[in-house]
């Protein structure tokens, strides 16, 4: 695992029936606990400028796959800072050959800390407060396909 | 299994304190052999960080971190988890919800070796306050806790003061119940009277003196040996030690000092934070004397 929230390893074309059908990353948590998927706010995925949004980003997490709207009332299944988790996105023709310049943002909720601190974070923009041990909301990386 | 049955608090480490480090450079067993190295003698954990497949371990995983208990002689201490009423985001949940998902961690707790839990309270305000309900929501999980020897304890951390009443409610609580199976884990950033230029200091906060603690110890079944800066002269800078673990040990605390580093320099590349945590070590059996 990449200390790097955008993992090196897991960024490809997805093919199915011989056809490119979309393409996936991995991203692991920074964050230094796990949280249910009901905590997590995911932004948008930015990749060479094309955005994505949280409901076209499908979430596989320990092998089982979710939409946002599966994540947002899941308070069963969990999320752990081990286990990356792979972002699938629905694209015909998937990313072509070469460099690709991807940028992610998300945060969790975290009812220990003050309600006011969350309501202040936007999942697309840098942390307004930021602790290391929390993570940085966005998050960016430059991958090659092949 | 292993279990420090000597009198007196005892040396420990919250294994929070490896965030940085943990599953990168140092794995589950390294940590245990770290502690093991500064002598000390038991662990906390965070479930949701350092329990493979939280919370559903397999019974592969539950031998194997007793293995390591009985490989490095540490005893499991407490367990540290979360009560997140706000799990879901469009609304709080309910005291039943909460309860159910307590006593999972209870069960959880309890099969992993733990006697007492770090129960952390969802808040409402900037002062920490905990959600109205949670007299319902620990209450509703005594009866289970009782039954498998568990405590439950808030973390009392900096804002928060030693003699506030959000303190005496909690006192007030367990004398009501007369249980045994909620108390309080004290964080030593309560002390704290020292704080770097420009950093955050909540204008409400007051540090507490060394003797506050005092009257609480019979409540208290874990406490956080939060610290800040430590010098190569093995002094912690910024809170009183030798008068906060003298003021424990001289009036009968028999529970842990559980070494907790939250200094944000641990995430520097090439941070060594078991070198910290040996400095935080020395100074505490220098000053107990063991």
């Amino acid at each position: 695992m990449d200390k790097q929230v955008i993992q090196s390893v897991g960024f490809r074309n997805i093919e199915e029936n011989g056809e490119v059908v979309g393409f996936q990353l991995k991203i692991r948590l920074p964050y230094y606990r796990g949280v249910y998927l009901s905590q997590i706010r995911p932004g948008h995925l930015i990749v060479d400028g094309e955005s994505f949004g949280a409901d076209e980003i499908m979430w596989r997490v320990n092998g089982e796959d979710f939409t946002y709207a599966d994540m947002r009332k899941d308070c069963t299944r969990h999320w752990h800072p081990m286990e990356p988790a792979t972002l699938i996105v629905k694209k015909p023709g998937g990313l072509k050959q070469g460099f690709h310049d991807l940028t992610y943002g998300f945060c969790c909720t975290h009812s220990y800390m003050p309600p006011f601190m969350e309501a202040l974070e936007d999942p697309d923009k840098p942390a307004v407060i930021y602790f290391r041990e929390f993570g940085q909301n966005t998050n960016s990386r430059r991958l090659l396909i092949v | 299994m292993y279990r420090n049955t000597n009198a007196g608090p005892k040396r420990g480490v919250a294994l929070y304190s490896y965030s940085a480090e943990f599953g990168f450079e140092k794995t589950l067993e390294d940590c245990f052999e770290d502690i093991h190295d500064m002598g000390a003698t038991g662990v906390e954990i965070l479930a949701n960080t350092h329990i493979e497949n939280y919370p559903y371990p397999t019974d592969a995983w539950v031998n194997y971190w007793f293995s390591l208990c009985d490989k490095y002689q540490v005893e499991p201490v407490e367990y540290g988890h979360w009560i997140d009423c706000r799990v879901l985001q469009d609304r709080l949940l309910s005291t039943e919800e909460a309860v159910a998902r307590l006593e999972q961690d209870l069960r959880l707790a309890h099969r992993l070796g733990f006697k007492v839990l770090r129960t952390k309270m969802s808040v409402i305000d900037d002062a920490l306050n905990p959600v109205e309900n949670w007299r319902e929501i620990i209450k509703g999980a005594l009866p289970l806790a009782e039954r498998l020897g568990l405590t439950m304890c808030p973390e009392i951390h900096i804002p928060t003061n030693l003699k506030s009443q959000m303190i005496q409610d909690y006192i007030d609580f367990i004398n009501e119940t007369g249980t045994k199976s909620f108390g309080l884990n004290i964080d030593f950033s309560v002390f704290r009277h020292k704080f770097d230029e420009g950093e955050f200091v909540d204008p409400h906060f007051v540090p507490n003196e060394p003797e506050d603690i005092i009257p609480l110890i019979p409540y208290i079944y874990c406490c956080h040996a939060k610290f800040i800066h430590m010098n190569d002269d093995f002094e912690e800078t910024t809170i009183p030690y030798k008068e906060v673990l003298m003021a424990l040990r001289d009036n009968g605390y028999n529970g842990y000092l559980l070494s907790e580093y939250e200094g944000a320099d641990k995430y520097d590349q090439g941070y060594e934070v078991g070198q910290t945590l040996r400095k935080h070590h020395i100074m505490m059996k220098n000053i107990l004397g063991y």
